[in-house]
């Protein structure tokens, strides 16, 4: 499993920043081409302030659908980061060394565009201040914290400000040497940034501990943050299919098998963009396809679990609901999308070594459960409102319109459109975590055999 | 990067310290004469338990009520000794070389299961088929014939106690060869039989270690489904509008808590009293403990998601859960089992020094097993007294169901019945694993880094 | 009298390591010495003096204050706005718990980092102390502060170990 090829501390600092440091060629055209749906998004967007919601699908009784879809998705992406940087930094896992930055870095990103959307989708934006800003505008109105509308900020603002600190304290290390390879503006804005980091016991030692705190921190923070999203649905007994107490860990757990499957997607965009094939190898797939076999087989469970208990009650609401949603058309043909592209194709193609060496294989079974993870979010949300029971007095369907599509597709470019962005200017791949998994790796001698092998420092107490 | 790893001195036991210590006659568990003294005295406490069962069972099964600490004690037994092996299955699909000293510990448990299985067949009795006076009422089972509650569950805690037995023996083998060729009398000629002509070939060393990675993977399966059938049927089926579909994952989830909290109060002694203390060090507990850290957060997490649902809701079956079950007539035990199975663990476990000794773990885990013990009376012992089965949703809430002297010597009973058990088997199996240890002997060495002092762990693939 | 701080620049961690047994062999304290890598290594693995630190009072302070903070805006916004919803009531515990847990949370994280930073001794922008680039590709640096009229004899130990080269500032 472990393909070590050993380099020097000059050849990774150089094959590691030849993003940061010269701009690859392709590099321009894709920031343009991205940046051209980004801004067709921000246009759509101001069109739709302009004339209103009416422009989108929505109406009674489905007043939630692609936008919260799609919010609640992103945050699902964004539980990539957590995962693979501080369960496996907590494990210490070596193969997670290649990843971890790209990962957290897709974390933020994804919290950002993730708030955008209830953004978007609230039509008159700047209402919103209202009632999530704790001050009094008018008339005594504050904001109403037993609401989970305002538990989601709060969650997300958490994750978002933990996310990006501890992509920047990792990223200090980097910055000192980005800082030693660079002149004029650059060496200023990199001394800037670096703080003054020297590389000395002192700072290695807290960067050390510091990953090891920080990871602790933010994991409950992880599964806080898609536990409350999910109670935006679960805790409403109105809609049927929704007040399930089963939906935290069932969201999280979903949110894992898509945030790594997208970083999975990344990875392999990275090798392939980059050159990085020292860095980013079929053992890094391997080891991340057997972590989704798990997660997905998981996820898959809790699905079940989710439906028998559903109809477990036997109410007849809630039987006319699932058997909709899964029986009739068009939502019985998007049930079998869902199923097929989210665990039926990729899990049982896990199985198989060569298809977890397969880079590009890995990639395509990845995008195929986004797809199906995406599909999932919409077959919860909007369904179960096209047939609401009580309070309603009229049963309707919904069509997302080209505006919400649009935003849709802004979203995704908008997300990769930062990403190259980022890797102009700061490495993708943590440099000092390649060298000190260089250093700590070796070889046992066990009888004959020559066994791979690593260092563990003895253990702080 | 290799140069700069040289040897170091290695003061752990040598292979042929280790077999005479572990293997050597008389030293399986513990000096002989502590150990039959413990075994006169738990007899006695089974025979109290035994007298116990015979009592209720002399009381019919007319009165529903009165087998809820039976159940209770069923449940306890299940969720202590059942998820008990799960810590030597789950760290060793994750190749941790800290549990080798404790997975033998915590396989042990699975001797446990035959008092369990026992104790089950009285309950499967007591539990009410899903058709009364030609009403059914709601399960997981839908419209399966009457008895399959019955059938699923025996099915379930059978396969469980079969499962968990095959894989302490098939881990056993090479440690029963061990004591077959220097123990005598009855034990050499039980052990030789179990050993089934092991030699310590490739091919049946290849053999042993995929029927462990196999009957682990089994194991893991059959107690998953285990606590979905039990809990389901023995639980939630008999409160009329208890729809919770997490209450599995949550009893499954604190099964792991107590079955952690199990194997470091039992490695405690095994180590105290076998003088063990060279096999069994800090290490272990301080990486037990951190897992006994992150179990006691799920537990609360798994509660307050089905909590929030419930409390936000607050439709009628809603509220009459959260009355049954945790702010009435039992609200006594949901306080007590609140602060035994999180708020002292978080908030001891929290920090370090506690974390890294041998007694703050120890402590911390019996309090989680007295916790463990009064949640599932708390559960059980309300879903036994809870009346109208066939209802819509609970209307009365039953007053406090206490525990009569039947009752109180069950507990007892059992408890001991299972500390005898695990004690009798340490008497064949020796405690801590030879050979986990030598291989762990094997992979992991002492050595230095330049000037500094490190482990050296090989991974083989 | 002034100090000094003086830097040697070793090729190999080896050297490194040796020249640091020298120093201290010459009667050089620990905590005058500052070694510098571009790859974390073992602690301890140049022999050089382990630093211990406070952090873990950061995150707790900040949980404290977060813990305070969100009980004030929690308990605070609904007695200045007593209105019933949902049944629920004026102090509804269970939906403060998620947000006193949350900014409990933000401010342990917020707190974490600036001790951190502060731990690390950083910001440092400013400072004289000697560093030498090619510490980030690879090299060993090992920087002595002194007095001056013991300069000299520092500059001859870490020759003797093998520098590269010598900076004093």
């Amino acid at each position: 499993m472990q393909q070590h090829r050993e380099l020097t501390e000059r050849q990774i600092n150089t094959q590691l920043l030849n993003g940061a440091l010269a701009t690859p060629a392709w590099w321009k055209w894709a920031v343009i081409g991205l940046g051209l749906i980004v801004l067709a998004g921000f246009s759509t967007f101001g069109y739709m302030v302009n004339r209103g919601l009416g422009v989108t699908g929505l109406g009674r009784p489905v007043f939630w659908g692609v936008f919260i879809t799609t919010f609640v998705f992103w945050v699902g992406i964004s539980h990539a980061g957590i995962m693979i940087s501080a369960i496996l930094r907590l494990t210490q896992a070596e193969w997670r060394r290649p990843v971890t930055r790209a990962a957290e870095l897709l974390t933020v990103f994804s919290l950002i565009t993730a708030l955008t959307f209830p953004v978007i989708h609230a039509g008159r934006p700047w209402r919103i201040i209202y009632w999530i800003l704790p001050y009094d505008f008018s008339r005594g109105v504050w904001p109403n914290v037993r609401s989970p509308l305002i538990w989601d900020p709060a969650a997300i603002g958490t994750y978002l400000t933990g996310s990006t600190l501890f992509l920047y304290v990792a990223l200090l290390p980097d910055l000192g040497n980005l800082r030693d390879r660079t002149t004029g503006f650059k060496h200023g804005l990199y001394t800037l940034l670096a703080l003054g980091w020297r590389g000395n016991s002192r700072q290695w030692r807290l960067q050390t501990t510091a990953g090891i705190l920080l990871s602790a921190l933010m994991l409950p923070i992880f599964v806080s943050v898609h536990s409350i999203v999910s109670w935006d649905f679960a805790v409403t007994p109105a809609v049927e299919g929704w007040h399930s107490t089963i939906f935290a860990p069932y969201f999280v757990i979903g949110a894992v098998h898509s945030g790594v499957s997208a970083v999975v997607t990344m990875m392999a965009l990275m090798r392939w963009l980059w050159k990085w094939d020292n860095f980013i190898r079929p053992e890094h797939f391997d080891a991340l396809a057997r972590l989704l076999i798990v997660v997905g087989t998981a996820w898959f469970a809790f699905t079940l679990v989710e439906i028998l208990y559903s109809l477990y009650s036997l109410e007849g609401q809630e039987l006319a609901f699932r058997d909709m949603q899964i029986f009739q058309w068009p939502w019985a043909l998007l049930f079998v999308i869902f199923l097929i592209t989210a665990f039926f194709i990729p899990v049982p193609a896990w199985l198989f070594k060569r298809v977890r060496n397969s880079i590009p294989l890995m990639f395509w079974t990845s995008i195929s459960v986004n797809i199906g993870m995406w599909l999932e979010r919409f077959l919860i949300i909007v369904p179960a409102l096209s047939r609401k029971q009580p309070f309603v007095y009229v049963w309707g369907s919904y069509h997302p319109s080209l505006v919400e599509l649009t935003l849709i597709l802004w979203s995704l470019a908008f997300v990769g459109m930062n990403m190259l962005l980022f890797a102009r200017f700061f490495p993708l791949i943590p440099l000092f975590e390649q060298k000190e998994s260089q250093a700590f790796s070796s070889r046992v001698q066990i009888g004959r055999a020559s066994v791979p092998a690593v260092l563990r420092e003895r253990e702080q107490e | 990067m290799a140069s700069h790893i040289s040897t170091a001195p290695d003061h752990r036991p040598t292979f042929q310290e280790s077999a005479s210590q572990l293997i050597a006659r008389g030293r399986t568990s513990a000096p002989a004469s502590p150990a039959r003294l413990w075994i006169v005295v738990l007899s006695a406490v089974t025979l109290v338990g035994v007298v116990g069962v015979a009592g209720r069972l002399a009381g019919g099964f007319a009165d529903r009520s009165a087998w809820g600490y039976y159940a209770a004690v069923v449940s306890f037994l299940l969720s202590t000794a059942g998820a008990a092996p799960m810590v030597s299955i789950a760290p060793t699909l994750a190749r941790a070389s800290w549990v080798r000293p404790v997975t033998r510990v915590s396989q042990l448990f699975a001797a446990v299961g035959v008092v369990t299985a026992l104790l089950y067949i009285p309950l499967v009795f007591a539990l009410p088929p899903l058709v009364e006076d030609g009403v059914r009422r709601r399960s997981i089972w839908f419209g399966a014939p009457s008895l399959t509650p019955h059938l699923w569950g025996t099915i379930s805690v059978l396969g469980l106690v079969f499962i968990g037995l095959a894989l302490l023996w098939s881990s056993s083998i090479p440690d029963l060869k061990a004591v077959a060729e220097t123990a005598t009398g009855l034990r050499r000629r039980i052990a030789g039989r179990l050993s089934m002509g092991f030699i310590g070939t490739d091919t049946q060393w290849k053999a042993l270690r995929m029927r462990i990675g196999v009957l682990g993977a089994f194991y893991f399966l059959f107690l998953v489904f285990t606590h979905i059938v039990f809990s389901a049927d023995f639980a939630v089926a008999l409160v009329a509008g208890w729809k919770d579909a997490i209450f599995p994952m949550y009893h499954a989830m604190t099964s792991l808590q107590s079955g952690l909290a199990s194997t470091i109060v039992a490695a405690y002694f095994i180590r105290r009293f076998g003088r063990l203390e060279r096999y069994i060090e800090l290490d272990q507990f301080w990486a037990m403990s951190k897992l006994l850290f992150a179990t006691s957060l799920l537990w609360f997490y798994f509660f307050f998601s089905a909590f929030i649902v419930f409390w936000y809701g607050r439709t009628g079956s809603d509220q009459a859960v959260i009355d049954i079950l945790i702010g009435g007539p039992y609200r006594w035990a949901f306080i007590a089992t609140f602060l035994l199975s999180f708020v002292i663990p978080l908030f001891s476990l929290m920090w370090n020094p506690v974390r890294h000794s041998i007694k703050g773990p120890t402590i911390i885990g019996s309090l989680i097993l007295t916790g463990m013990l009064i949640d599932r009376i708390r559960i059980y012992a309300a879903a036994w007294s809870a009346e109208g089965i066939n209802d819509r949703y609970l209307r009365f809430v039953p007053a406090t169901h206490w525990p009569d002297p039947w009752d109180v010597f069950v507990i007892v009973g059992a408890i001991g019945a299972a500390a005898l058990a695990f004690l009798l088997a340490t008497r064949l199996v020796p405690a801590v694993s030879l050979w986990e240890i030598q291989y762990m002997r094997l992979l992991t060495r002492p050595v230095r880094f330049l000037k500094g002092h490190a482990f050296i762990i090989a991974k083989p693939d | 009298m002034a100090r000094k701080s003086i830097l040697g620049l070793y090729e190999t961690p080896d050297a490194g390591a040796n020249a640091l047994d020298g120093l201290h062999a010459a009667g050089v304290e620990a905590h005058e010495t500052e070694v510098m890598t571009g790859t974390p290594y073992p602690e301890g693995a140049f022999g050089e003096h382990v630093p211990q630190h406070r952090l873990f009072r950061f995150p707790a302070f900040g949980a404290l204050f977060g813990f305070t903070l969100a009980l004030l805006y929690t308990a605070g916004t609904q007695l200045a706005w007593p209105l019933v919803t949902g049944g629920k009531p004026i102090l509804a515990v269970p939906a403060m718990l998620i947000i006193l847990y949350e900014f409990t949370m933000l401010n342990a994280v917020i707190f974490t980092v600036v001790g951190i930073i502060f731990e690390s001794r950083l910001p440092n922008l400013f400072t004289k102390a000697p560093y030498d680039r090619r510490i980030s590709e690879g090299m060993v640096g090992v920087v002595v502060s002194c007095e001056e009229n013991r300069a000299a004899e520092v500059e001859a130990v870490l020759r003797r170990a093998g520098a590269l080269e010598i900076k004093s500032a």
